[in-house]
């Protein structure tokens, strides 16, 4: 599993700032952290950066460049800044990311093509989000072969199916378990492709000392199906571990609720239960609730 | 060869609930099939139960035809109930909405002791309903549940900023307690799993809110629709309780209500078949003639 380490967003105050502020040290400091903790990539998530796009980008990707070997993944909606952060990196980056949008097929993807670059792809077109695996599947292979007539091959292109928060009233379990089906049959529909997830937006909303353990649990579910990246944090150690094959108990414990068997939870530690009643929540097996561990 | 209908089993049995005491009581939920599947296999052992509202003071924008079968006494809440009871509802529903505090803020001193005279008067099980307002609830409903001691009520509505000093309240004085969450099935799991913590679950009743027909009746559908089917099919521990719908006021509240009788019976009646039809057991109405259109509507022979 290769992750992109999410650390680097505009939405965090302290890194905001620093670019504000030219302020290099907290930036390279990040970067180091997540490198050094195990992350593939570095994603430098900078929003839409209205003001000097292509000055700020070619700084930040720089002082990056300059105390990581990791590549990076440039994240950006503003095709001005993706085009210089392309543009000013080393190794072979991340366009992170395009979809089946008028706007990004005819800015971004081309951008791709350009620079000879892995691209992400999302689901996502002008009609808005698919809403079942069925329509998921028919607008990433539409935009696909968009991407392939530009030349871009399936191996460059990294699929990503846009996870929703579990917690969504009513409907959050439905989207879990459409994920965790796309990417199981992704790789049959369209061979060679690669896929990624934003892998946090599944505990947006949840109680904040919760998060981790839904984010932990839907990637161990996610890789089983087939998952080839997550956009996520390398910081938590436990997330790495469990990655990195640390902890076989627990990733057998997943597969197995997965495969709905009879666990007795009785002859379980609290954080296998813990692990168990999660995995049971994101399969769809039980109603969600914040209390989902208490019940 | 012989037609075997396909006929459903289901593993999920809803809890039955006895709200009141002796001959002054009712029976709801008990069943173990979805709302009016009883081709599949199971029953539901107890039909839906109707009551009528009544306010703990003079209603100050219902409609005419709305007051006309309570004319006489609609100004004293106790000779009220007693004519619901006389009207054939199953219970008198009291709602303390005097106690709001941007209605009177009447005192909970003043609340409890209509409650127990209500409760007195009647010989038909009561339900109690606060004004909503969580923080005035948590005076108002402990003094209730103490002035009712012992009656087994059915007291509401419990929310997640008050279920725990309320619900202390209603478990010390032997009462049964109506949950209340805002029009979400995560929410509503969440506060039955922080009730249960001290509070038995044989003793609840889901609120999960009721919209009036045309001003977002679907989405109490489909949400008692799913707490019913997770409770029913999927055995979730949590959702398998009676379903309370207390949708009189907001069908009378509607201006479709207000400009007819004919209107305002057939609001309310459609409001309550669709929300049975969504699974709830027992329906909270306000004017006596809905209650015979929908008990004539529903009756299996």
């Amino acid at each position: 599993m290769v992750i992109i380490g999410e650390n680097l967003h505009v939405i965090a105050k302290a890194v905001s700032t620093a670019i504000k502020e030219r302020d290099a040290k907290v930036i390279q400091d990040l970067a180091k952290a997540q490198t050094e903790a195990g992350a593939g990539y570095i994603d430098l998530n900078v929003g839409p950066m209205k003001k000097d796009p292509e000055e700020n980008m070619q700084w930040l990707v720089n002082i990056v460049q300059e105390v990581t070997d990791s590549p990076l993944s440039i994240d950006t909606m503003n095709p001005v800044a993706m085009e210089a952060g392309l543009k000013a990196c080393q190794k072979r980056p991340l366009l992170n990311s395009a979809s089946g949008k008028a706007d990004s097929k005819e800015q971004m993807l081309p951008l791709a093509q350009k620079y000879n670059c892995d691209v992400v792809i999302s689901v996502i077109t002008d009609k808005g989000m698919p809403p079942d695996v069925d329509s998921k599947i028919e607008s990433i292979m539409d935009t696909v072969t968009y991407a392939n007539e530009l030349g871009i091959p399936n191996e460059d292109i990294w699929v990503d199916p846009i996870i929703l928060p579990v917690s969504t009233a009513g409907e959050g379990q439905g989207f879990a378990v459409a994920c965790l089906e796309f990417i199981k049959i992704l790789e049959d529909v369209l061979p060679e492709i690669k896929s990624t997830v934003g892998l946090s937006n599944i505990s947006n909303g949840v109680p904040n000392e919760l998060r981790p353990l839904l984010n932990r649990t839907f990637l161990v579910m996610l890789g089983r199906n087939g998952l080839y990246s997550a956009i996520a944090d390398p910081l938590d150690k436990e997330f790495m571990n469990l990655i990195e094959g640390k902890m076989p108990e627990i990733v057998e414990l997943i597969y197995k609720t997965m495969d709905g068997e009879d666990i007795d939870l009785s002859s379980l530690s609290t954080k296998e239960v813990e692990y168990v009643k999660t995995a049971k929540v994101l399969t769809g097996e039980n109603l969600y609730s914040d209390a989902w561990l208490e019940s | 060869m012989e037609y075997k209908a396909p006929a459903e089993a289901y593993t999920g049995v809803v809890r039955e609930i006895t709200i009141g005491k002796g001959k002054k009581s009712l029976k709801i939920g008990g069943e173990n099939i979805l709302p009016f599947h009883f081709f599949d296999q199971g029953s539901n052992p107890n039909s839906a139960k109707f009551a009528l509202e009544v306010l703990d003071m003079e209603p100050q924008d219902w409609p005419e035809h709305l007051t006309q079968p309570f004319k006489d006494v609609i100004a004293d809440p106790v000779k009220w109930a007693k004519r619901c009871e006389e009207l054939g509802a199953d219970a008198v529903f009291l709602r303390l909405v005097s106690t709001d505090p941007a209605v009177n803020d009447s005192s909970a001193d003043e609340a409890a002791a209509l409650a127990k005279k209500v409760a007195e008067a009647i010989s038909i099980p009561l339900i109690i309903y606060g004004s909503g307002d969580d923080k005035k609830d948590a005076d108002v409903l402990p003094k209730v549940a103490e002035a009712c001691d012992g009656m087994n009520l059915l007291i509401g509505p419990v929310q997640k900023e008050n279920y725990e000093i309320v619900g202390k309240a209603l478990l010390d004085h032997g009462h049964n307690a109506s949950a209340l969450s805002p029009l979400d099935i995560n929410l509503l799991k969440e506060l039955n799993v922080k009730l249960c913590k001290f509070f038995p679950a044989e003793k609840i009743v889901i609120d999960p809110e009721s919209a009036a027909l045309g001003y977002g009746m679907e989405y109490s559908f489909s949400l008692m629709e799913r707490v019913k089917q997770i409770g029913v099919i999927t055995k979730d521990n949590m959702t398998m309780m009676p379903i309370i719908a207390d949708l009189g006021g907001e069908c009378w509240k509607t201006k479709q209500a207000k400009e007819s009788k004919e209107q305002g019976l057939l609001w309310e009646g459609m409001t309550a078949l669709s929300l049975l039809l969504a699974g709830a057991n027992i329906l909270i109405l306000r004017h006596p003639d809905t209650v015979n259109l929908v008990k004539e509507t529903t009756e299996v022979e």
